[in-house]
C-alpha cells in the first residue's frame, strides 16, 4: 500500500506541478490583472489621450491649415508615462514586496518568470494602446466635424502612424520591466527611465539649439558639424526611435542617418532587448536578495 | 529630589520642534542614499552644464548665465527624489508607526522633514551651481561669455537656481507626504514638473500657455536669463507675463499648497 502510493505520487506530481512556461505566463497574468493599479493606470492613460487630444485638436481647429490627423499624436509624449510606470511597477513589485521569494521557488528556472512578465506586459499594454489610440482618433472626431472635414484614417501615413504611436507604449512598457527587474527598486528604476526618457531628449534638444548659433544658421544647405553629432544621437535614443514611428512620413534628422521605419524600430527592439538581457544575466548569475 | 527627577524626566520627554528637527536630521543624515543623491545631483548637473558647454560657440544662442544653470534639467530630479522619499519613506518601511507614536501631534514631523530637505536642497543647489560654474570656465572662455556675480542678472539667476531646487524639493516632500508611495509620488512629480509642460508646448495658445505659466515648472523662470524671460513675455501665444519673481512664486505656491494638502491628510487621516 505504502509502496505503491509513493511510487505512484512522483510520475504524478512531475507532470502537474512542472512550471511549464504557459503556466507561469497565466500566473504572472492573475498577479497583475488582480492588483488595482494597471487597470488605473490603463484607464487613466486613455482617458488623458482622449481629453488632450480633443483639447489639441479643438485649439488647432481655428487654423486654416487645420490637418486633423496631425494631431493624433500630440498627447503621446504623456500617454507613454502610463505604460511605462506600469513596467517599473511589474519589473520591481515583486521585489518590494518580497512575493520574489515565493515565486522564484516555485520557478527554479527564474528566467521564464521574467520572460512570461515581458509577455503579459507587452499583452496588457497593447490593450491599453489600441484604446489609447481610439481614444485618439475619437479625440479629433469633433474638430474635424466642426470643420465639416472627414480625418482620412487611411492616407499618407497615417496607419502607419497609428501602428507606430501603439509600438511606442508597447515599447515604453517593456523597457520600464527590463530596468526596474534589472534595477528591482522603483525610486532608482523610474528616475533611470525618466531620465532616458524625459531629461535625454530635452538635453539633446538644448544641445542641438547651442550647436546651432546664428553664425551657423546663415549658412544655408550645409549642416554644422555639432547639429549633426547631436541629431545622430537623438536618433538612435528611444525617444528618437519614437519619433520617427510616429511622423507621418517617417523623417530623419538633418545630418544624422536615416534610419526609416524598420530601423527605428529596430533601435526601439534594441532599447528593449539589451536591458532585458541585462536583467535576464542578472536574475540567472546572482543572488535574489 | 525625587521631585526635581520627575520634573527632569517629563523635560527630556517633552516633545519639541527643535527635537523633532534634530530626529529628522538623524534620520535623512544616516541614510547612505542621501549622501549618494547629493553627490550624484551636484555630480549630474555639473557634467551635464559641461557638456552642453562643449557646443557653445561664440554668437550662439548661450549666455554665461544660461549655461551655468543648465544642469538644472538633471538636478530638478536628484532634488525631487530627496523630498519624495523623506515625505514617503516612512510609510512605505512601516517606521511612520514609530515616528507618530512618538510625535501624536503629527505635524511637526512634516514641518521638520520640509526644513530639513529644505536646508539639504540648498546646499545641494549651492554646490551645484558652483561646481556647474567652474566647469563651465573654459567654455566660457572659448564662447567669449562672461559669469560674474556683481552683475544682476547673474546673481538674480544664481539665487533662482538654488531657490528653484528647494522649492523642488519641497514639492517633493509635500507630493511624498501626501500620496505616502514614493513612485506614485515621483511620477506626479515629474508629471507636473517637466512631462506637462513639453506636452503644452507642442501645442501654444491662450489656454495652454496660462496653465503653462502656472505650472511648478513655472519656478525655472527664476534662473532664465533675461532674453529668454523676454521671449517668454512675447511668447507664441499670448500667456500671463509673470517675470522671474512671478515664476518662483507659482512654484512658491505650489510648495504651500502640496504641503498643507499633506497635512491635512496627516492630521484628519490615519496614519497606516
Amino acid at each position: 500500500m505504502n509502496a505503491s502510493v509513493s511510487s505512484a505520487a512522483p510520475p504524478a506530481a512531475t507532470t502537474r506541478s512542472g512550471p511549464s512556461f504557459g503556466r507561469v505566463v497565466a500566473a504572472e497574468w492573475t498577479k497583475l490583472l488582480s492588483l488595482r493599479s494597471p487597470i488605473a493606470i490603463g484607464v487613466a492613460t486613455v482617458a488623458v489621450t482622449g481629453g488632450l487630444t480633443h483639447l489639441f485638436a479643438g485649439a488647432a481647429s481655428g487654423d486654416p491649415g487645420f490637418v486633423p490627423t496631425r494631431n493624433l499624436t500630440d498627447a503621446l509624449p504623456l500617454a507613454f508615462i502610463g505604460p511605462l510606470v506600469l513596467g517599473v511597477l511589474v519589473g520591481t513589485g515583486e521585489f518590494s514586496t518580497g512575493t520574489f521569494r515565493s515565486t522564484y521557488a516555485a520557478v527554479p528556472r527564474r528566467v521564464p518568470v521574467l520572460a512570461a512578465q515581458a509577455v503579459v506586459t507587452a499583452g496588457f499594454v497593447l490593450g491599453i494602446a489600441v484604446l489609447t489610440v481610439g481614444a485618439a482618433v475619437l479625440g479629433i472626431l469633433p474638430a474635424a466635424a466642426a470643420r465639416d472635414m472627414t480625418p482620412d484614417l487611411l492616407g499618407a501615413g497615417v496607419p502607419q502612424l497609428l501602428l507606430g504611436s501603439a509600438c511606442h507604449l508597447v515599447g515604453a512598457a517593456l523597457f520600464g520591466l527590463a530596468i526596474g527587474a534589472l534595477l528591482r527598486r522603483p525610486v532608482p528604476a523610474l528616475v533611470t527611465a525618466f531620465v532616458v526618457l524625459l531629461i535625454l531628449p530635452l538635453v539633446l534638444s538644448l544641445a542641438g539649439d547651442l550647436a546651432t548659433g546664428p553664425l551657423q544658421a546663415s549658412t544655408p544647405g550645409a549642416t554644422p558639424p555639432g547639429t549633426a553629432a547631436v541629431n545622430t544621437v537623438e536618433t538612435f535614443t528611444l525617444v528618437g526611435a519614437g519619433a520617427v514611428l510616429t511622423t507621418p512620413d517617417g523623417g530623419g534628422l538633418d545630418g544624422a542617418p536615416e534610419l526609416g521605419v524598420p530601423g527605428a524600430a529596430l533601435v526601439l527592439a534594441a532599447w528593449v532587448a539589451v536591458p532585458l538581457a541585462a536583467a535576464a544575466s542578472r536574475l540567472r548569475r546572482r543572488d535574489l536578495a | 529630589m525625587q521631585g526635581g527627577e520627575e520634573a527632569g524626566a517629563s523635560r527630556r520627554g517633552v516633545v519639541t520642534l527643535p527635537r523633532v528637527l534634530h530626529a529628522e536630521w538623524t534620520k535623512l543624515a544616516s541614510l547612505a542614499a542621501t549622501t549618494w543623491l547629493v553627490v550624484g545631483t551636484v555630480l549630474a548637473a555639473s557634467s551635464l552644464a559641461f557638456g552642453l558647454g562643449l557646443f557653445a560657440g561664440p554668437g550662439g544662442a548661450v549666455t554665461g548665465t544660461s549655461l551655468a544653470a543648465s544642469g538644472s534639467l538633471l538636478a530638478q530630479l536628484g532634488v525631487l527624489v530627496l523630498g519624495v522619499l523623506v515625505g514617503a519613506e516612512e510609510f512605505s518601511t512601516g517606521t511612520s508607526l514609530t515616528t507618530f507614536a512618538t510625535v501624536p501631534r503629527r505635524v511637526p514631523v512634516l514641518a521638520a522633514q520640509v526644513l530639513v530637505t529644505a536646508a539639504v536642497a540648498l546646499v545641494t543647489g549651492s554646490v551645484a551651481l558652483l561646481a556647474s560654474v567652474l566647469v563651465t570656465a573654459g567654455a566660457r572662455r572659448g564662447a567669449g561669455l562672461s559669469w560674474d556675480v556683481s552683475d544682476p542678472e547673474t546673481l538674480r539667476a544664481a539665487a533662482g537656481y538654488v531657490l528653484f531646487l528647494t522649492g523642488a524639493a519641497v514639492c517633493g516632500v509635500g507630493l511624498g507626504a501626501l500620496l505616502r508611495r514614493p513612485a506614485a509620488a515621483l511620477t506626479t512629480g515629474v508629471v507636473l514638473f517637466v512631462v506637462v509642460d513639453q506636452v503644452l508646448a507642442a501645442n501654444p495658445g491662450r489656454v495652454t500657455d496660462t496653465v503653462r505659466a502656472l505650472l511648478p515648472g513655472s519656478g525655472t523662470r527664476l534662473f532664465a536669463d533675461d532674453t529668454r524671460l523676454t521671449a517668454l513675455a512675447a511668447g507664441p501665444g499670448p500667456g500671463p507675463d509673470l517675470g522671474a519673481w512671478g515664476g518662483g512664486l507659482v512654484l512658491g505656491t505650489w510648495c504651500v499648497v502640496l504641503v498643507l494638502l499633506a497635512g491635512y491628510r496627516l492630521v484628519r487621516h490615519d496614519v497606516t
